[in-house]
């Protein structure tokens, strides 16, 4: 794996074939959990994540009983039920249809390879670089849920372990995850901070560099 | 957030900012998580907000310091408008009436 750089005005990472496998099956399973069906078994031409026509809901919709999926879609408010169900209703299906048509942005940026490029090469155009770096934001938030990641503290030293010594048991006593369902865990995670960073760095850079119409 | 020491104390300037937006009835509030990179909350402030680099940087600072910032303030709508944008990004935001 390699972090993205500017390449032919494009952002280009490398991610051998493994690599974009792994990845590629955890932004279908997020989607999964988002309500999105299996991205494998359909055209990614012909996405359906709502008929484009805003759906009105007149009934409340229950918060997501997934803490994985309720930190997607989190209340709007800590104290008053009142507006945070009024949010929900209002919002969720949106939320959730744009993360999906995110999640599937990238699935098939991962999974379709790119003409004139190496074979191992994940080509992002700037203009899709935002969609990219909000869907691996969900990916990282789903693992960290799964991680139990519920502190600076925790994240850090997630890191820390993966720095030092990866074959080690980085586990903290994790009742759900077996240790090496859990090492595998922190490892996507670790890659995809890594691989997401230098995408933001491109993103900023590009944001703040002079002429942009963002400027003025 | 990622990568920094972390510190959560109290801080006078977040009821000061709630303070002077009083004309504003609601306000929208991204709180700290130990996921987003630093990076990657400074970029979303920019580019959404289209905040210059130096307040999205202070902005972000307070998130990860003091465990919440004040992002934005206005109508109820507006507010519910930032916060839907900031659950895309995958920020944690809420909203709640000003000076609350």
């Amino acid at each position: 794996m390699r972090a993205f750089k500017r390449r032919r005005g494009m952002y280009a990472a490398r991610l051998d074939t493994d690599e974009r496998d792994v990845i590629a099956a955890l932004v279908a399973d997020v989607a999964e959990l988002l309500g999105a069906g299996r991205l494998e078994s359909r055209d990614p031409h012909a996405v359906a994540v709502g008929d484009g026509s805003p759906r009105m809901r007149i009934e409340p919709l229950p918060p997501p009983s997934d803490p994985a999926v309720r930190r997607l879609l989190p209340d709007a408010s800590r104290d008053d039920p009142q507006v945070a169900e009024e949010f929900r209703r209002l919002t969720e299906d949106d939320l959730r249809a744009g993360k999906i048509a995110r999640l599937t942005k990238l699935w098939g940026a991962l999974t379709t390879p790119v003409e004139g490029w190496r074979a191992d090469a994940f080509v992002v155009a700037p203009q899709d670089a935002q969609d990219h770096a909000a869907a691996i934001t969900d990916l990282r938030l789903v693992l960290a849920e799964r991680l139990g990641i519920r502190t600076d503290e925790q994240a850090e030293r997630l890191y820390d372990t993966l720095l030092d010594s990866p074959q080690d048991d980085v586990a903290e006593v994790d009742e759900v995850l077996d240790p090496a369902a859990r090492r595998y865990l922190v490892a996507v995670y670790g890659a995809l901070s890594w691989l997401q960073e230098s995408l933001v760095e491109l993103l900023l850079h590009d944001l703040r560099a002079p002429g942009r119409p963002a400027d003025q | 957030m990622d990568d920094v020491p972390t510190q959560t104390l109290p801080d006078a300037s977040v009821e000061q900012e709630e303070e002077t937006a009083v004309a504003d009835p609601w306000v929208t509030i991204v709180w700290n998580d130990p996921v987003n990179l630093m990076s990657y909350v400074t970029y979303v402030f920019e580019s959404y907000f289209g905040h210059p680099r130096q307040k999205a940087e202070r902005l972000m600072k307070q998130v990860h310091e003091q465990g919440r910032a004040v992002v934005s303030t206005g109508s109820l709508e507006a507010m519910e408008v930032d916060v839907q944008a900031m659950h895309g990004f995958g920020l944690w935001a809420t909203l709640q009436r000003s000076g609350q």
